[in-house]
């Protein structure tokens, strides 16, 4: 659906921020982008969204070159939900705030009034819908921010660092969102440098290093010992650390806490 | 000797409901206290009332009381206290107010008066101190979110305070970012005896340093004690249970399955040591069976 | 240039405008003109400063003309638009020479300016990057949203405007934060010390003693 065909860029001809990098997202897939700050994982989704054009290479839309897209044109088709709330709230209500989307691609007045109240619905802010948003508690902006993109009724969602700042519960309702969101079709790309999501909830993991793409595959395989992810300022999430160590001979591959609950009932004899 | 002492504290801003209620906390010298719990529930507040800012500043109504080093916080004034208490805001950005990175640390050197001379010397070792070396004439309006907020630390750090309070100090920092903040703020808790009193959710950064772990809730304080039996009454509770590290949510899950009691983890290693005793144990047991 | 303190820098600030109006001749107020251009190449500031030396000039000339055609005669039109350049010409030099950190620095321990005026520049030139970098991604927010820049100059100005009212709303925040934080720092304080050297060494009494001797031959020859 979506395609970077060996894409380098910089802002600087000299210093390039992502040098020749090919990634592609289908339809309703949930991908994670990770790495150390300043690796270029932002960048990627920049280029992805026409905020940025390549130096060389090409943005594919659907198979079609994008060169000639501007943000608005990609719109359409993707909602990009920036990581600092407070940035991208201008309109007095929420509800009003999430009408600026639709309103902006052109849908009529009664397709704006359902695509707003849906969105509300599943961001669980339909009872503030006409609350002024700087009165809003962080997470409520967060989710105002992904209702506004939600709105435009996009087929694919990108979220850059969408959990940094947000407390635990903001966090799993997010995350709990965001699976539901895959479950009906929407594709996700999460940049991330939660391990514990990563291990989790994309089915693709895609990690960054100094401007290259280093590593595609699944968590599982991303996890198993063979990757240098200290290298990548990556970490194992405990359970899968543990797995290892308990396991080196990779016969079981620990992905969660759940994994290693069960492994280990079945070697300790559970209830005696 | 305590360092911090709220007795029966509440607090309402001038311009709306209490935000605190009745808070009776001690935090003792030396210890490294970790305040969490869901956003709204006042942390923020109980930083600022630590830091004096909290009525001083803000005016608004207040019942009881906060002492800090044995000195009431309304009967000595900010800058003062400020002299005992170094306090990292959340909104780190709001708080850099310099040109240049070692302008930004000198900063609260020379509003003390602190001799030119002295001031480079410990400008470069907070800068060392948070990984910023080397970066001394670098504009701030260039550096990224995660320097700027190590700044933010380094610009506190400098003046040497006795207690530290930080809120959120790592929402801007990568994991590697994070790990080294707080290998950072353990060194100077145990080898410096400098109180700590940090406020975070990812509470598996912190399990190898803190000794205290307080649980706020809606204005009060729901939970308060040290880190491991607080951990189990989050559990247990059902309160803010969702901040409970994977370490710990492995643990509970392993005893309440295989009906054994762990000790305390602080570390991967520590469970991996634990378990592969078990592990061995109960194939020792298999075997002799057999 | 660059090395003279900030101090000197001001006061030459000052005797040059001095000098502006004691010079009344054409060709005096060229070489004082010149004379500043080479003190600004000499400290190669002329990178800096050459866009504003040639508006400048620019708006010299119409002001001159302007006066010229309003029958003031060619010497007196000439005259002012010289002595319009001269006199911003300094500050032009001033500023290109001088880090503000040293300057507020100098105002404050030299010139007896209270602490907090000078102080508010800086911190405000410490957030005019901020600003511009949080506009610019309050309108890529908005691009990614559907909008597009076309239209007319009307819709494009109330878009605008539907930005700055969050811009503004988090600058006043940002400063209720800003002000907690320096009083959390000690700000205000009675005795505070600089990093910024701006001490005088025997170059700035040197070239105090030549700015007296360059004025008092102007004011004998006047």
């Amino acid at each position: 659906m979506l395609e970077l065909r060996n894409v380098t860029f910089g802002y600087k001809q000299k210093q390039p921020v992502l040098k020749n990098v090919s990634l592609s997202i289908g339809a309703g897939e949930f991908i994670a982008i990770a790495g150390r700050n300043g690796s270029g994982k932002t960048t990627v989704t920049r280029l992805l969204t026409a905020l940025k054009k390549p130096n060389s290479g090409t943005v594919l839309l659907n198979g079609e070159d994008a060169a000639a897209n501007t943000p608005a044109d990609m719109a359409r088709h993707i909602g990009y939900v920036f990581q600092n709330p407070d940035r991208q709230i201008f309109r007095d209500t929420v509800a009003h705030e999430t009408a600026f989307g639709p309103e902006q691609l052109g849908f009529t007045p009664k397709e704006i009034e359902d695509a707003v109240t849906r969105a509300l619905e599943l961001t669980g802010l339909s009872d503030v819908a006409e609350s002024y948003p700087p009165t809003l508690s962080r997470g409520q902006k967060q989710r105002l921010t992904i209702a506004s993109a939600l709105a435009m009724q996009p087929k694919m969602l990108i979220l850059d660092e969408p959990t940094s700042g947000q407390d635990c519960c903001e966090r799993q309702r997010l995350l709990e969102l965001l699976t539901q969101l895959n479950s009906q079709g929407v594709a996700i790309i999460l940049v991330t440098h939660d391990m514990e999501i990563l291990a989790r909830y994309p089915q693709r993991v895609v990690v960054m290093a100094e401007g290259e793409k280093v590593f595609e595959g699944t968590p599982r395989q991303l996890f198993s010992s063979s990757h240098p992810i200290a290298e990548w300022s990556l970490s194992y999430p405990t359970a899968v650390a543990i797995g290892q160590e308990l396991f080196p001979d990779g016969s079981e591959t620990v992905m969660s806490v759940d994994d290693l609950c069960q492994l280990l009932e079945c070697e300790l004899g559970g209830d005696r | 000797m305590t360092a911090i002492v709220f007795d029966k504290f509440s607090y309402a801003y001038s311009t709306g409901d209490p935000v605190l209620h009745s808070i009776d906390l001690t935090v003792p010298t030396g210890s490294f206290t970790v305040v969490t719990g869901p956003e709204g529930s006042g942390k923020t507040t109980l930083c600022l009332a630590i830091a004096g800012a909290v009525p001083q500043y803000f005016g608004g109504r207040m019942a009881g009381n906060v002492t800090v080093g044995g000195v009431k916080t309304t009967a000595i004034n900010m800058a003062d206290l400020a002299r005992q208490v170094g306090t990292v805001l959340a909104d780190y950005e709001s708080q850099l107010v310099a040109l240049t990175v070692a302008e930004e640390v000198a900063f609260g050197l020379e509003n003390r008066g602190v001799p030119r001379l002295e001031i480079a010397g410990r400008v470069q070792q907070a800068l060392a101190m948070v990984g910023l070396s080397g970066k001394e004439d670098n504009e701030v309006a260039g550096l990224s979110g995660g320097q700027r907020q190590r700044l933010a630390v380094a610009s506190i750090l400098v003046t040497d305070p006795d207690i530290i309070v930080l809120d959120e100090p790592a929402s801007a920092l990568d994991p590697e970012g994070t790990l080294e903040l707080y290998r950072l703020l353990g060194e100077l808790n145990k080898d410096h005896g400098k109180t700590i009193v940090v406020v975070e959710h990812h509470l598996t950064s912190i399990l190898p340093y803190a000794t205290q772990l307080v649980v706020m809730d809606n204005g009060r304080i729901v939970l308060d004690g040290p880190v491991m039996q607080i951990l189990t009454a989050m559990v247990n509770c059902q309160l803010y249970a969702e901040a409970v590290p994977a370490l710990w949510k492995l643990k509970f899950a392993l005893e309440k399955v295989v009906k054994v009691s762990l000790s305390d983890w602080t570390s991967p290693g520590e469970a991996v040591i634990e378990l592969k005793k078990l592990l061995a144990s109960r194939k020792k047991g298999v075997a002799k069976s057999a | 240039m660059n090395k003279a303190a900030p101090l000197t820098k001001l006061i030459l600030t000052l005797a040059v405008s001095v000098w502006s109006l004691l010079l009344h001749t054409v060709s005096g107020l060229t070489i004082l003109v010149f004379g500043q251009l080479a003190l600004i190449v000499m400290a190669k500031a002329f990178g800096k400063t050459y866009k504003a030396l040639a508006a400048l000039t620019v708006f010299a000339a119409v002001l001159a003309g302007l006066q010229y055609l309003l029958g003031s005669g060619l010497e007196l039109s000439l005259v002012t638009g010289l002595r319009m350049i001269s006199m911003t010409e300094v500050f032009l030099l001033l500023l290109a020479t001088t880090r503000m950190q040293d300057l507020t620095a100098a105002l404050v321990s030299q010139c007896r300016v209270p602490y907090e005026y000078a102080f508010m520049f800086t911190a405000a030139l410490r957030f005019v990057p901020d600003f511009i970098a949080e506009s610019r991604s309050v309108q890529e927010a908005q691009a990614c949203r559907g909008y597009s820049a076309k239209g007319s100059i009307f819709r494009r100005m109330t878009s605008y405007l539907a930005i700055v009212e969050p811009l503004v709303l988090r600058a006043v925040s940002r400063s209720e934060t800003m002000a907690m934080s320096l009083a959390l720092r000690g700000f205000g304080g009675a005795s505070r010390s600089f990093t910024a050297n701006v001490a005088l060494g025997s170059r700035d009494y040197a070239m105090f003693a030549a700015m007296a001797a360059v004025t008092a031959g102007l004011v004998i020859v006047r």
